[in-house]
C-alpha cells in the first residue's frame, strides 16, 4: 500500500509538469481555470512553421548527432581499451568521469573559453567547438555505458577468443565487440543526445546566438516575454520530451528482444 | 622431431612465479593433458603456447618455427575456452566461419569447410542458431568446431568441459577425443579433473606450484607415481606416516617394502587393499561400509607402529556383503602397490 501511495505521489511529481505543459500546448487560452477553456492543434502547426525553431531544433539534432558520432569514435575504443589491454588506465578514466559532475558546465564553459581565447581564437563561437565541448562533458555517461557493456558482455574473454581465430584488433572491435555491445552504446547515445539537445550553459556562453540551439531559442522566450511565445514553448518542450522518450522506448524494446531470445532458447537440449 | 617444444618457460607476476622454468614436448597428434590444482600454472602454459600471455624466458616453438614475438593471430594454434566465448551476434554458422572469413578464403571453401566442421561436431541441423539458443554443451562444441575451422597445427583447450553438468561432461569428454583421433591434431588439454585427464589423453602432465612433477602415460601416472604431490593429486590414496626398521617399513604386517629414510609415507590405493577374515596382514577392525554399487568401500581401524590409523579399501561389493562394523579382518597390500616417499 506504502510502495503504491509512493509510486502514486511520484508519477503526480513527474507528470503533473509534463500534463501541464502538453494542456498548454493545445490551449486556446489558459488563465485562471484548472483546465484551458478550449483546445485546439494550431500552436503544433504554426510552431513547426516557424524558420527561428525550425533552425533551433535543426542546430540542436545537428550538435546532438555530432556528438554522438565524437563520443562512439573516440569513447567506444577507449573504454575498450582500458578494459581489455589496459585496466590501469580505467581508474585514471573513471577519475575524470567525475569532473564533469563535480563542477558546474558554467565553470567548464568559462574555462573553455578562456583557454581557446588564448590559445586558438580562431574556434572560439564555432560549431565545432560547442560539438566538441558537448562531447567532453557528455564522454562520462557514454563512458559509463559502454564499459558496463563490455564487463557483461566478457570483452576480455571474446578478444581473446578472436585473437587466437587469427583477428586484428581493430576487426575485433568492429565485427565482435561493437555488436556485443551495441545495447550499451546505443543507451550511452541516448543520453548524450538527451544532455546535447538540452545543453544550455556551454551554447550561451561558447557560441551565443550565432548558432542558437533550442534551449537558447527556449530561454528567448522567457527573457522577452512580452514578445515570446509560451504556446510554442510548451509544444517545443513536449516535442523534445516525446522525441526523447520514444528513443528510449526503442532501446527498451530491443533490450526485450534480446533477453526474450536468450531466455526461449536455453530449453533446446 | 616434437610437436610443440617448451623449453624452460618461465613466468612470474608481480613477485609471484607462476612458471618455474617448465619443460614439456608435445609429440605431433598426440593429446597432452595438464593436469594439477588451481593456481598450479597450467592454464598460464596454455596461455603462453596461444601468446595470450607472454613468459618472462624460456623458448617455445611450434612445428619447429619459434614463437617468440609472434602475435596470438599468426600462431597456428586453435582454442577453446572454459566459457565458450563465442560471438554472440554470429551464428553458428556465423562463428564456425569467422577465422575463414578473417584468413578472407573464398565463400564456396568457407561454406564447404563450416558444413564439414559442423558435420563433425554433430551440429549440422543448427547452423542458423545464435550461441544463446543453445545448450551449454552444443556452445561448446560450436567453439571445437570454430577453433578447428581453419585447420590449425595445434588444438589448445583450456578446462572446456568444467562449465558442463556431469552427464554432458563425460559424453562431450569422449567426443573431443573421437574428434581429436579423427582430425589427428596436436592437442593440449588443461583440466583439473583427473578423471577426465586421465580417460582422453595420451601422456598427462601433473603439475604443482609452477613446475611439472611428473609426465607419462595416464597408467604410468595413476599406478607409479614418481613424486608424493602426484601420487596423492592423481586418485584415491591411502597414506600411513611410518617409521622404518632396518631399513625396511613393515605397517603390522600389512607389507614390507624397502624405506628410502627413517620416516617415510607409504602410499597405497584402495582397490590394491585386499581384506580376508583370515590368514596373514596386519589386524584391522572394520569402522563402516559404503556401498559404492559395484564396489563397497570398506573403512578400517588399523594398529600401524602402535599408533591408530584409518585404511580404506574398494573391495567388489560381493565380497564384502558378509562385512559388518566391529568385524576383525587382515588386512594387506602387494609390496608392489605401495609407494613409499620420505616423510
Amino acid at each position: 500500500m506504502t510502495r503504491r501511495v509512493f509510486l502514486g505521489l511520484l508519477a503526480v511529481y513527474f507528470g503533473l509538469p509534463l500534463l501541464a505543459a502538453l494542456l498548454y500546448s493545445v490551449a486556446t487560452r489558459w488563465t485562471d481555470t484548472p483546465l484551458p477553456d478550449g483546445y485546439t492543434l494550431s500552436h503544433w502547426i504554426n510552431v513547426f512553421a516557424k524558420p527561428d525553431v525550425v533552425g533551433a531544433l535543426g542546430r540542436s539534432l545537428l550538435l546532438s548527432a555530432v556528438v554522438v558520432v565524437i563520443e562512439i569514435v573516440l569513447v567506444v575504443p577507449a573504454a575498450y581499451w582500458s578494459v581489455v589491454h589496459n585496466p590501469r588506465i580505467g581508474s585514471m578514466i573513471q577519475t575524470i568521469a567525475v569532473i564533469p559532475f563535480a563542477i558546474p558546465w558554467v565553470v567548464v564553459g568559462a574555462g573553455i573559453q578562456l583557454v581557446t581565447k588564448s590559445v586558438a581564437p580562431q574556434l572560439f563561437g564555432t560549431f565545432w567547438l560547442l560539438a566538441a565541448s558537448t562531447a567532453a562533458i557528455s564522454f562520462p555517461f557514454m563512458y559509463r555505458a559502454v564499459e558496463s557493456s563490455l564487463l557483461a558482455a566478457g570483452a576480455v574473454q571474446l578478444s581473446e577468443a578472436a585473437a587466437t581465430c587469427g583477428a586484428s584488433p581493430m576487426r575485433t572491435l568492429l565485427k565482435v565487440i561493437v555488436p556485443a555491445i551495441r545495447g550499451g552504446v546505443v543507451s550511452g547515445a541516448l543520453l548524450v543526445i538527451a544532455t546535447a539537445m538540452n545543453e544550455f550553459a556551454l551554447a550561451k556562453i561558447l557560441v551565443g546566438v550565432s548558432f542558437e540551439t533550442l534551449p537558447l531559442w527556449s530561454a528567448r522566450q522567457f527573457v522577452s516575454r512580452t514578445l515570446g511565445d509560451p504556446n510554442a514553448l510548451a509544444v517545443v518542450t513536449i516535442f523534445t520530451f516525446g522525441l526523447l522518450f520514444a528513443l528510449s522506448a526503442l532501446v527498451v524494446w530491443l533490450g526485450r528482444g534480446r533477453v526474450s531470445a536468450s531466455m526461449g532458447g536455453n530449453t533446446i537440449s | 622431431m616434437s610437436h610443440v617444444v617448451l623449453d624452460r618457460i618461465t613466468k612470474r607476476f608481480s613477485g609471484h612465479t607462476a612458471l618455474n622454468g617448465v619443460s614439456v614436448h608435445v609429440e605431433q597428434g598426440e593429446m597432452l593433458a595438464l593436469l594439477g590444482p588451481s593456481g598450479c600454472g597450467k592454464t598460464t602454459l596454455l596461455r603462453c603456447i596461444a601468446g595470450l600471455t607472454a613468459f618472462d624466458s624460456g623458448r617455445l616453438t611450434i612445428g619447429g618455427a619459434d614463437m617468440s614475438g609472434v602475435p596470438v593471430r599468426k600462431r597456428p594454434i586453435g582454442m577453446v575456452f572454459q566459457s565458450y566465448a563465442l560471438f554472440p551476434n554470429l551464428t553458428v554458422r556465423g562463428n564456425v566461419a569467422f577465422p575463414l572469413t578473417v584468413r578472407k578464403q573464398d565463400r564456396g571453401r568457407t561454406k564447404e569447410r563450416v558444413d564439414e566442421m559442423l558435420a563433425l561436431v554433430g551440429l549440422d541441423q543448427l547452423g542458423d542458431r545464435l550461441p544463446n539458443q543453445l545448450s551449454g554443451g552444443q556452445q561448446q562444441r560450436v567453439a571445437l568446431a570454430r577453433a578447428l575451422s581453419p585447420g590449425p597445427e595445434v588444438l589448445l583447450l583450456d578446462e572446456p568441459l568444467s562449465a558442463l553438468d556431469a552427464q554432458v561432461r563425460t559424453r562431450l569428454r569422449d567426443e573431443v577425443r573421437r574428434i581429436q583421433h579423427q582430425v589427428g591434431i596436436t592437442t593440449v588439454f588443461v583440466t583439473h579433473d583427473q578423471a577426465e585427464a586421465l580417460a582422453i589423453s595420451d601422456r598427462v602432465a601433473v603439475m604443482n606450484a609452477g613446475d611439472i612433477e611428473q609426465c607419462g602415460p595416464p597408467a604410468e601416472i595413476y599406478t607409479a607415481p614418481s613424486t608424493r604431490f602426484a601420487a596423492g593429486f592423481v586418485g584415491n590414496r591411502n597414506t600411513l606416516e611410518l617409521s622404518a626398521v632396518d631399513g625396511r617399513v613393515r605397517a603390522g604386517g600389512a607389507f614390507d617394502v624397502q624405506a628410502p629414510s627413517e620416516r617415510v609415507l607409504a602410499m597405497f590405493r584402495p582397490e590394491d587393499v585386499e581384506l580376508s577374515r583370515d590368514g596373514e596382514g596386519a589386524r584391522a577392525t572394520v569402522d563402516v561400509t559404503v556401498f559404492l554399487g559395484a564396489t563397497t568401500r570398506v573403512y578400517t581401524q588399523v594398529q600401524v607402529n602402535g599408533h591408530p590409523a584409518t585404511v580404506f579399501a574398494d573391495i567388489s561389493s560381493r565380497a564384502a556383503a558378509g562385512l559388518t562394523p566391529g568385524d576383525e579382518v587382515r588386512m594387506r597390500v602387494a609390496d608392489a602397490h605401495v609407494q613409499v616417499f620420505p616423510a
